[in-house]
């Protein structure tokens, strides 16, 4: 253990997956414009660049130069710190998730992870719902009655949904018997996880949906109910930020969902990065796939089916899981 | 038979309450009963219980200034009743005289007048006693005057704005916005004290334009909602009575621009039924189809835009909706060169002979769309989710339907079947075979069926009518009518003669008043024309569907969730150019 | 490991120094022209009517408490889940019971009418 060790190459891993995730982000918005406008019979962004693929620059142009308006009746402090706090948490989710697989170089193992704890599974979750404070807060001080009305919204939804993804994962856990994230992969060396756990994997990935306040499932923002929800009185960089989460988000439970359910970086001839990439997009794809082609639940509808019907099902599945892995041991 | 029973009911009327009828008229095959208004609410409860009246569908209520003839008394009020079950109209029409005339309410009898009766109100000064709640609808409350009586004048409205470049100067640009004019914002008196009191609207993505929901919430739960209309009144009505009858027509194309044609034909029927005056059939057919392509793209649009209401603008149905309407808009365009308000169908005919190429488009139009229809159905006709937004949400009863003066696919989602092309069929409905869908429960889901079974429907009309499309004109040979050919004015002096006085001075229709009405996409438009003989309206009334229908979304939206208002608004189709006229 | 939780500091620093400089940048490049109707609230453009501020239905909260209760259970059954294959027969049993009082819970909870939206 020396300094290059502790020091310069955490900090140019830290660098690379903040900027990585930005850069993700940035495609992912023109992704999913593209995407969306072949659903609809439409071309997309294809101005900027050749197929549109300086459009995100463009975008994040024209939030930076924007004149923001802060509103002269919300709470300042909050209204400014609020898209941080949003921000933070979702970066923060994507360090226990491991990309590939460890490399030499110089002499030295490289792991393509940022920091491999031993509750590895649990981080994630943990700090996704710090993400909740953002949005609340924000919906709160901006003194907006559809603000207001997202932001309770998000509190109930973020909050109900940990629950059944909570137990989805506790069952994943009992067959792995590991919560660090490279055992979870090593695991999953010849099989993947959605082979023994599709229900845990279906749960999982719904409340996922629900978590990033993704369509079907996006009341924070519902844009025909409540104008734009929490981020109403956002505009410019601000706002860029909220959206910047939302999408950072929806990565690391794409990514998420790669790793603990799709065997990660795990797979045949192709480098481990690869195989990570592949697989997270398609999760992406199928979050945009959904957007496209599900009306909206109704808020209510929603919760009941977080409480009446994905956390029953959580629960049998956690004992069936249990049940069955005790027989085959047994 | 029926017209005998009719009399009888007349005479049973008139000997029930003597003194009560001051006199009756007829026009065109319309009745027009003169009531005092000391009788009025013994009359309209006699006309709406009695077993051989049941006139219980109330058109609309407005008003008419008689001043600018010199008749005394100054006002009349107007109403006019539709018998579903006997299938026949009425006008009954109170005098009213002074400055400030009044006319008892009849809001207890037809709840639908509610609108209607502050309509008159704010545009004519007719007051409602009774009524309680007689305030300004379209106009802001703080308005001077009722636009619509003959001494109110055109124009006058000093304009807010100057358009030019310089003014405001460029590099003020951002801070050109006005002060916010400071009117305290009311809460409703009616609200109680614990509930949150929000705003939906005017500008809001789910209002479909400009209309404005006045909303009390319970956590989500709406406790009333208010709908409050006017932001894009146009005054329509005041400005026909300045125009010659044909110049009326493009104003018309601009009220439900969704359905310009169904418009057109509503105003055109009506000056038609003033001048009795007879279309040909091919013009007769042409309009049916034209009327009907409009209905399948005006219900294209509303399956859109209801569905990117319970979705998000990321779904993809509304671009499949609207891809297949291109093609409708593409063939509008072939006949009339115009997409979206093509003024096509005009007063005597239509304004010239399809081309050559129009039945084939057709054809191939009604090869494609079924195909698009079934994808539409199949991605939200059994859609769980689509289901849970829809089915059960906003039910209204045929009672108060009928009471609330609703028609069209949110009348009949409550099980009535009252279509105008059915119940007085022109432009030679009559000739085509076609069903009325209607639903059970009149919910959001059931308003949803009928309208997809209508386009169905209309599919099959637009078949039967392309098949019977005879050979001949498109207008009427009555010259001074419609314009003669091109080919006439070099050789004709007589032909010239009529070009002249149609473009100067207009026709003169007879003195007179008629209403017709026609089935729109959205329900029954109508219009009543008042003529004194000269070549402009003297008064000109439209009965939009949308007006009438949207008055049932409080009715609707009570004890449901606040995302529910979104798929109520979306599911009575409404288009605020016609709410708000 | 403790170097691992390290790693996650240093990241948490890099996380945070992202939002503060692009708000920064923003800040020192974006026009400033305040207007009155701009620094208006939002509401379908209408002034808000009442407060925003206010007391806000319980029903909200609701959800929360009972998730509070029934996220600390599940919290305890991760331990219980990793140690889970070491175990035996005995954790299964008392996994049962626990879970059984979560899900006894969860039906008093909705016996109450506590996940019945209003």
């Amino acid at each position: 253990m020396d300094w290059i060790d502790t020091l310069l190459i955490p900090a140019i891993k830290a660098i690379v997956v903040t900027f990585g995730l930005l850069l993700g982000f940035a495609y992912m918005t023109l992704a999913e414009r593209k995407i969306c406008a072949r659903f609809q019979l439409r071309y997309g962004p294809n101005q900027a660049g050749p197929f549109g693929i300086f459009q995100p620059i463009a975008d994040a142009l024209k939030a930076i130069f924007k004149e923001e308006v802060v509103p002269e009746h919300v709470d300042k402090w909050l209204y400014v710190l609020c898209p941080v706090l949003a921000m933070v948490p979702a970066i923060l989710a994507f360090a226990v998730i491991p990309v590939g697989r460890p490399f030499v170089l110089a002499g030295r193992t490289i792991t393509l992870q940022l920091a491999d704890i031993n509750v590895g599974l649990l981080y994630p979750m943990a700090v996704a719902g710090l993400g909740a404070y953002g949005i609340v807060l924000g919906g709160w001080s901006s003194n907006n009655n559809y603000s207001l009305l997202g932001a309770l919204r998000t509190t109930a939804q973020i909050i109900s949904y940990e629950l059944p993804m909570a137990l989805s994962l506790v069952a994943l856990v009992i067959v792995t018997g590991t919560l660090r994230m490279s055992g979870i992969v090593e695991y999953q060396a010849a099989l993947p996880l959605i082979v023994l756990q599709p229900i845990g994997f279906l749960i999982y990935f719904i409340c996922g949906l629900a978590e990033t306040n993704r369509s079907p499932f996006d009341f924070p923002e519902t844009e025909n109910e409540l104008i734009s929800g929490y981020n109403t009185e956002y505009g410019g960089i601000k706002f860029a930020l909220f959206f910047m989460a939302e999408y950072i988000n929806m990565i690391v439970v794409s990514a998420l969902v790669a790793t603990l359910f799709l065997g990660g970086w795990q797979g045949p001839i192709l480098p481990g990065w690869l195989w990570f990439f592949i697989k997270t997009a398609v999760m992406l794809f199928v979050f945009v796939w959904v957007r496209a082609s599900l009306p909206r639940a109704r808020y209510d509808k929603l919760m009941h089916f977080c409480w009446k019907f994905l956390t029953p099902l959580a629960v049998v599945n956690l004992l069936v899981t249990a049940a069955v892995v005790l027989i085959l041991r047994g | 038979m029926a017209m005998t029973d009719y009399n009888m009911l007349l005479e049973r009327l008139k000997a029930q309450f003597p003194g009560a009828i001051q006199g009756e008229s007829e026009f065109r095959g319309e009745t027009t009963l003169t009531v005092g208004a000391d009788h009025l609410i013994p009359v309209c409860r006699f006309l709406r219980d009695d077993p051989d009246a049941q006139f219980n569908h109330l058109a609309f209520v407005t008003g008419v200034d008689y001043s600018a003839l010199g008749r005394e008394p100054r006002f009349a009020a107007v109403y006019q009743l539709y018998s579903l079950p006997y299938r026949r109209a009425l006008r009954l029409k109170v005098p009213l005289a002074g400055e400030n005339p009044t006319a008892p309410s009849v809001l207890d009898i037809w709840p639908g007048a509610n609108w209607h009766e502050r309509e008159a109100y704010d545009l004519i000064g007719i007051r409602f006693k009774g009524h309680p709640n007689l305030r300004r609808i379209m106009l802001p409350d703080e308005w001077v005057g009722h636009p619509l009586r003959k001494d109110y004048p055109l124009g006058g409205e000093p304009v807010a704005f100057t358009p030019t470049m310089d003014d405001p100067p460029l590099e003020g640009l951002g801070t050109q916005v006005l002060d916010p004019v400071s009117v305290p914002p009311v809460r409703p008196p009616e609200a109680q004290p614990h509930t949150l009191v929000i705003n939906m609207g005017p500008q809001h993505p789910s209002t479909h334009g400009v209309l404005r929901v006045v909303m009390e919430l319970d956590g989500e739960t709406i406790v009333n909602a208010w709908p409050d209309i006017g932001h894009l009144h146009s005054g329509i009505e005041k400005t026909a009575e300045y125009k010659t009858y044909a110049q009326v027509l493009p104003y018309t194309d601009r009220m439900d621009y969704v359905a310009a044609m169904t418009n057109n034909m509503g105003y055109v029927l009506a000056v038609e039924k003033l001048l009795g005056v007879e279309i040909p059939p091919r013009a007769q057919i042409l309009r049916a189809i034209m009327c009907e392509l409009q209905r399948l793209a005006a219900h294209l649009v509303w399956v859109g835009t209801h569905c990117l209401d319970l979705s998000g603008t990321i779904h993809a149905l509304l671009q499949y909706a609207f891809a297949t309407r291109e093609d409708i808009m593409n063939i509008f365009e072939m006949v009339s060169g115009a997409r979206l308000t093509p003024s096509y169908i005009r007063i005597g005919g239509v304004a010239r002979d399809v081309p050559p190429g129009f039945v084939p488009a057709v054809k191939r139009f009604l090869e494609t769309f079924p195909k698009w229809h079934r994808d539409i159905a199949r991605m939200l006709d059994k859609n769980p989710i689509w289901m849970s937004r829809v089915k059960g949400v906003g039910a209204i009863t045929a009672e108060q339907a009928i009471g609330l003066g609703v028609t069209g696919p949110v009348l009949r989602s409550t099980g009535v079947a009252y279509d105008v092309r059915k119940y007085a069929p022109y432009s030679s409905y009559d000739l085509f075979d076609f069903d009325i869908p209607t639903g059970t429960n009149g919910d959001c889901y059931d308003r949803y069926l009928v309208r997809m079974e209508e386009m169905r429907q209309s599919v099959r009309i637009i078949q039967q009518a392309i098949a019977k499309l005879p050979e001949g004109p498109v207008q009427c040979d009555d010259r001074k009518i419609v314009f003669p050919p091109r080919e006439e004015l070099d050789s004709s002096m007589e032909a010239l003669i009529h070009h002249f006085k149609l473009v100067t001075e207009g026709f003169h229709p007879p003195e007179g008043e008629v209403y017709a009405c026609v089935e729109a996409p959205k329900g029954e438009i109508g219009y009543y024309i008042v003529s004194d003989g000269g070549p402009k309206p003297y008064r000109l009334k439209i009965r939009g569907p949308s007006f009438s229908n949207l008055q049932a979304s409080s009715l609707m939206a009570k004890g449901h969730m606040f995302s529910d208002m979104v798929a109520i608004i979306g599911s009575i189709d409404i288009t605020l150019g016609e709410v708000d006229r | 490991m403790q170097d691992n939780y390290g790693f996650l500091g240093l990241y948490l620093l890099i996380a945070i120094a992202f939002p503060f400089v692009a708000l920064g940048v923003a800040y020192l490049l974006r026009p400033k022209r305040p207007a009155p109707v701009k620094s208006s609230t939002y509401e379908c453009g209408l002034e808000t009517i009442g407060e925003t501020w206010v007391q806000f239905k319980a029903q909200y909260y609701l959800y929360a408490l009972v998730f509070v209760v029934f996220d600390v259970e599940t919290v305890f059954l991760y331990p219980w889940a990793v140690a889970y294959n070491r175990l035996g027969l005995f954790a299964l049993v008392e996994a049962l019971i626990f879970v059984g009082i979560l899900v006894a819970g969860l039906a008093y909870a909705w016996r109450k009418g506590a996940l019945r939206w209003m």
